[in-house]
């Protein structure tokens, strides 16, 4: 690969912004509203992308595709509702900085966050896809068991003002997530005699109930979302705010470097996704920082963390597809299909058959995101708006719309009723300081921590000693321990230093 | 007991018991319904569970030795207060279970317009103008993202048949 291939598709994928600004704008709306996912939008447009040359149809899906990612954390910042379970752990800072009136601030710094977290994992991704590939191949079902474990001790850090609630709700969910028929032999399992739960509860429901519903029914109590002293400062919303959450990114630069690895790793796995990358990034990054006790009360690099990680999984979910001929995920696969329709043959071969495919979808990807920077970053003034919109109005309209939404993804009826039933859940929970999060984290990981598990034990005949297997496994369990002794290591060296003075 | 407390500073606890509640009948109808099943389809829902059970009875007896102590009563209070608001939740729970039933015969446009126009007279809205509008919007819009361009299998009511004729 020369510099002057890359140079020569860097060209030919900014010849395609027709393709790629009604992508983004696609992506940012199908993003924005919880129960749309970019596979669902991508099937229903695969008569249009089959129809057009191979490389426009995929700058027209790597756009939709990496917009979605994006737009999910602006109804989580601005209305508690994240678009994507990958945004639900933007909730936690997001909502609470436009509640003290940062609703701009907060969005751009999801919008610089996500963007730069994308392209800096894309940047990484082209220049190292040869040995990236392989990572998939060491984290295998036990290594997974550790990832999903850094991301369920999220429960524990969401719990830090009572632990012990915090871990009801997280077991909650977790049992919750189990729902539905064993992995192994397809029994079903507590699933209230209802056909619909036999695949386990279904994400989008679970999310707009605890999230949007719940929060609906407690914004009745208020006039408005954002606290007297945020009114102000959002009504009177200025340029100057955009400004000041561009300069609260830039001086965080580095945690979107980092996090946005973390999102590239875990997006490398197949069946890993942005919400697993994005729930671990915010339990890492809160882990190491040295003020943890800020996070969940406002504060940027929490919402840097989660947004930078989404999307850095965005690149991640597409190396296992062009190295390996393995879909990272299902909006991967919907790209494979359309991909295998015009020809091309994916794994190793087509970095020597087809390199301005190979290479030109992370390029198309870097493209789409240098677009997304300049389309959205000035709609941050206006969308912060929405906070003014009295809760008499948005209340209604939140609860009906998002449980029509919740019919989308399945088209059942059921679900609509379910996402009620979580939502009234989820109220009960919030009031009673129970952590929707934490329950959600338990309905997300719970499934995936019990696959991986369960997968793990067959191979091993239910000797739990293969969790302790392999070296990548030991690095990754050392990893988590040291992650969770940080903050009692740091405690008492605190302690130390004052009776020390 | 503490005697020098009056009974409205006792904090009301009653409601921190409820997601217990909920959780610990889930688990029990959880147990019962994995009981005949191989160790691998239950392997993690008990391991869960368990530990479910003992969080749950910790949290009962925290709240227990604070009504004990006299610290705490088993009032309600924190779930239904502010009065104000209350009706309007209850209302808002209730309309919206009543539009997810009332869509088999509506169909999906109308049944969100009335319960639109509904949801924002509870909410205290009075101007008649915003209470057409407001679900107007709404509909029109559920009914050109859902049934008209995604075609998905919402039910389908007077209006739907209606624009069907047409488009």
């Amino acid at each position: 690969m020369t510099w002057d291939f890359v140079l020569g598709q860097f060209a030919t994928q900014f010849g395609l912004w027709w393709v790629i600004v009604p992508g983004i704008l696609l992506g940012i709306v199908v993003g924005a509203l919880p129960g749309f996912s970019a596979q669902n939008t991508l099937i229903m447009l695969l008569p249009l992308t089959l129809a057009v040359p191979a490389p426009t149809a995929l700058a027209f899906m790597i756009a939709l595709y990496c917009a979605t990612h994006l737009a999910g954390g602006i109804p989580a910042i601005l209305v508690k509702i994240p678009g994507t379970g990958g945004a639900a752990a933007t909730t936690i800072d997001g909502y609470p900085m436009t509640q003290k009136g940062q609703a701009q601030q907060a969005l751009v710094l999801c919008f610089t966050a996500s963007v730069f977290g994308g392209l800096i994992s894309t940047v990484v991704t082209i220049g190292l896809l040869p040995w990236l590939s392989k990572v998939g191949l060491y984290l295998r079902s036990v290594e997974m068991v550790v990832v999903m474990l850094f991301g369920l001790t999220l429960i524990a850090v969401i719990a830090a003002k009572d632990l012990l609630k915090g871990l009801i709700a997280g077991f909650f969910g977790l049992l919750i997530g189990v729902i539905g028929t064993d992995h192994i032999y397809n029994t079903p399992r507590a699933t209230f005699g209802f056909l619909e739960l036999y695949d386990g509860v279904p994400l989008v429901p679970a999310l707009i109930g605890l999230f949007a519903i719940s929060e609906a029914l407690v914004m009745i109590e208020s006039k408005l979302i954002v606290s007297k002293e945020g009114q102000g400062r959002a009504a009177h919303a200025h340029w100057a705010d955009t400004v000041d959450g561009l300069r609260m990114a830039a001086a965080r630069w580095w945690h979107i470097v980092w996090t946005s690895f973390v999102g590239l790793v875990i997006g490398i796995v197949p069946g890993a996704g942005a919400s697993i990358a994005a729930f671990v990034a915010y339990q890492q990054s809160r882990m190491w920082s040295r003020y943890p006790e800020l996070y969940g009360t406002g504060i940027p690099e929490g919402v840097i963390a989660p947004e930078s990680a989404n999307n850095g999984v965005t690149s991640g979910t597409l190396v296992p597809m062009m190295a390996l001929g393995v879909p990272g995920g299902s909006t991967a696969a919907v790209m494979m299909v359309v991909l295998q329709y015009h020809g091309m043959v994916m794994g190793p071969r087509l970095f020597t058959s087809n390199p301005e495919i190979a290479y030109g979808v992370f390029i198309s990807m870097a493209v789409a995101y240098i677009f997304m920077l300049f389309t959205i970053l000035p709609l941050a003034r206006y969308m912060s708006r929405i906070v003014l919109i009295e809760t008499s109005y948005l209340v209604p309209v939140i609860v009906l719309m998002t449980i029509v939404a919740a019919f989308a993804g399945r088209q059942y009826q059921f679900d609509m009723g379910l996402a009620l039933a979580f939502g009234v859940i989820g109220y009960i929970a919030h009031k009673t300081d129970y952590h929707v999060t934490a329950i959600l984290i338990g309905v997300i990981l719970g499934p995936l921590f019990e696959e991986y598990l369960v997968r793990s034990l067959r191979i091993s005949e239910g000797d739990l000693s293969i969790l302790f297997s392999s070296p990548t496994a030991n690095t990754l369990w050392a990893l988590l321990v040291a992650s969770l002794a940080l903050p009692f290591a740091r405690a008492w060296f605190k302690r130390r230093a004052e009776s020390g003075t | 007991m503490s005697s020098n407390r009056t009974p409205d500073s006792k904090a009301p606890l009653g409601a921190d018991l409820v997601i217990p509640a909920l959780a610990l009948a889930f688990a029990a109808y959880f147990f019962v319904s994995i009981s005949d099943l191989a160790w691998e389809a239950k392997a993690n829902g008990v391991l869960i569970g368990s530990v479910l059970v003992v969080l749950i009875a910790v949290q009962v007896a925290r709240v227990g030795l604070q009504v004990w102590v006299g610290a705490a009563n088993l009032g309600f209070e924190r779930l239904l207060l502010p009065h104000h608001a209350l009706a309007k939740r209850i209302g808002m729970v209730a309309l919206t279970a009543l539009f997810i039933f009332s869509m088999d015969w509506l169909g999906l446009t109308l049944a969100l317009f009335i319960a639109t126009a509904a949801a924002l007279y509870l909410m205290g809205v009075r101007k008649r103008t915003h209470l057409f509008w407001t679900p107007l919007g709404a509909s029109v819009f559920a009914y050109v993202m859902f049934i008209a361009i995604l075609d998905s299998e919402f039910p389908r009511g007077p209006v739907e048949i209606l624009l069907a004729r047409f488009f």
